[in-house]
């Protein structure tokens, strides 16, 4: 009947195995304090023997996860190498240009659909404006971002690390590049310009570290 | 195990891809755009068409490889997030929407084509690389047991 009633209280659970499973022997602990300061209890090994605890780190573990080891490159988003920059940037600033544009576009759409003309034609108008424009400014920025950031990368593993003044330089040299075919002055307008937003890149960069980690700020 | 950590997660492993395709793009298009305008120039200003046919074309192409490479990914990570799993129909799906998506001014026949063919065009690609990934894996090879002499009959 033992199923029903539980077993009578049967101390035959032999102390070996209840000190293997505990850690420590019952009946020689009376009170926390000595139970904390038994031997053998906290050591790594112990505490999860097929773990290897007691190896240390393993630093094999951590190598797929290697970050950009340029000094000072860490960014707001973590990258790996210069290629992450890259398609991170690119991305960004094509899909910003686009998206620019294409709001530009839209509202020029808007204002240039003819009057008591069919739906169709109405949307066909819009659509029109909006692939004009989007398209056209998403490619320059992102052939500028791409630039940039193929110049930076350059300049950064020239240096060996990375700072504002990298960016600015980049930034002066990508615009002079992408109005090379135009001019002296047109050239020298659009390197301003370039730098003056690789600069304030770099502020909004330092804003954003400085507000998540106030003490990684390079 | 350790996870796949050379791409990013995915809502933002869009931008990644928007970026390295448009990347390509241009750079394959500079190099694209640069041969042909200068095989299409006269001689004397062959250095000059290649420039020009490069400044003129070769955003485009960056842009087109852009979106393709970009609402791929979208679709990719909307097909992921609604399946629950990563295999290689993945791509297909992702696939046969970017497709359709690209075509959709062209009216209902051409959107229908478009994302067939482009599904079909996934299928192959991810066909090809499961074929490269099982070719470039470790062959599993049978030992080469010696031959065992044959028992003469009695």
């Amino acid at each position: 009947m033992s199923w029903l009633f539980g077993k009578s209280s049967s101390s035959q659970t032999d102390d070996a195995s209840l000190k293997q499973t505990l850690g420590f022997d019952p009946k020689e602990v009376t009170d926390v304090h000595a139970m904390i300061q038994s031997p053998n209890l906290y050591t790594a090994s112990q505490l999860h023997p097929l773990a290897g605890l007691e190896k240390g780190v393993e630093y094999l573990d951590l190598e797929d996860e290697k970050l950009n080891a340029v000094e000072g490159s860490q960014g707001i988003i973590p990258s790996r190498s210069w290629s992450d920059d890259l398609c991170y940037g690119t991305g960004a600033v094509y899909l910003l240009g686009l998206g620019l544009g294409g709001a530009y576009g839209l509202q020029e759409g808007v204002k240039n659909i003819p009057a008591n003309a069919p739906p169709k034609l109405k949307l066909n108008t819009v659509l029109n404006h909006i692939t004009k424009r989007g398209p056209f400014l998403g490619n320059s920025a992102g052939v500028l971002a791409l630039t940039y950031n193929l110049i930076d990368s350059s300049i950064d593993a020239i240096r060996d690390k990375h700072d504002d003044y990298n960016s600015v330089a980049a930034g002066a040299l990508a615009g002079a590049l992408f109005k090379s075919s135009a001019g002296v002055k047109p050239m020298f307008y659009a390197s301003a310009l370039m730098a003056l937003g690789a600069g304030a890149w770099c502020g909004i960069k330092r804003a954003f570290n400085s507000n998540t980690e106030p003490q990684a700020l390079v | 195990m350790s996870a796949d950590h050379t791409r990013d997660p995915c809502p933002i492993v869009i931008l990644n891809d928007f970026g390295g395709a448009f990347a390509m793009g241009a750079i394959g298009g500079c190099v694209w755009h640069g041969i042909k305008g200068f095989r299409n120039s006269p001689y004397g200003e062959r250095s000059y068409g290649a420039l020009s046919a490069i400044k003129a074309r070769a955003p485009v192409v960056g842009g087109n490889f852009g979106v393709w490479g970009g609402l791929f990914s979208t679709f990719d990570c909307a097909v992921k997030a609604v399946r629950k799993r990563e295999d290689p129909w993945n791509a297909v799906i992702a696939g046969f929407f970017v497709g359709g998506a690209l075509a959709i001014r062209g009216g209902w026949k051409h959107t229908r084509n478009s994302a067939i063919t482009c599904a079909c065009l996934l299928g192959v690609f991810e066909g090809v690389g499961m074929m490269m990934q099982r070719l470039q894996a470790q062959p599993t090879m049978a030992p080469q047991y010696p031959e065992e002499p044959v028992q003469l009959a009695a």
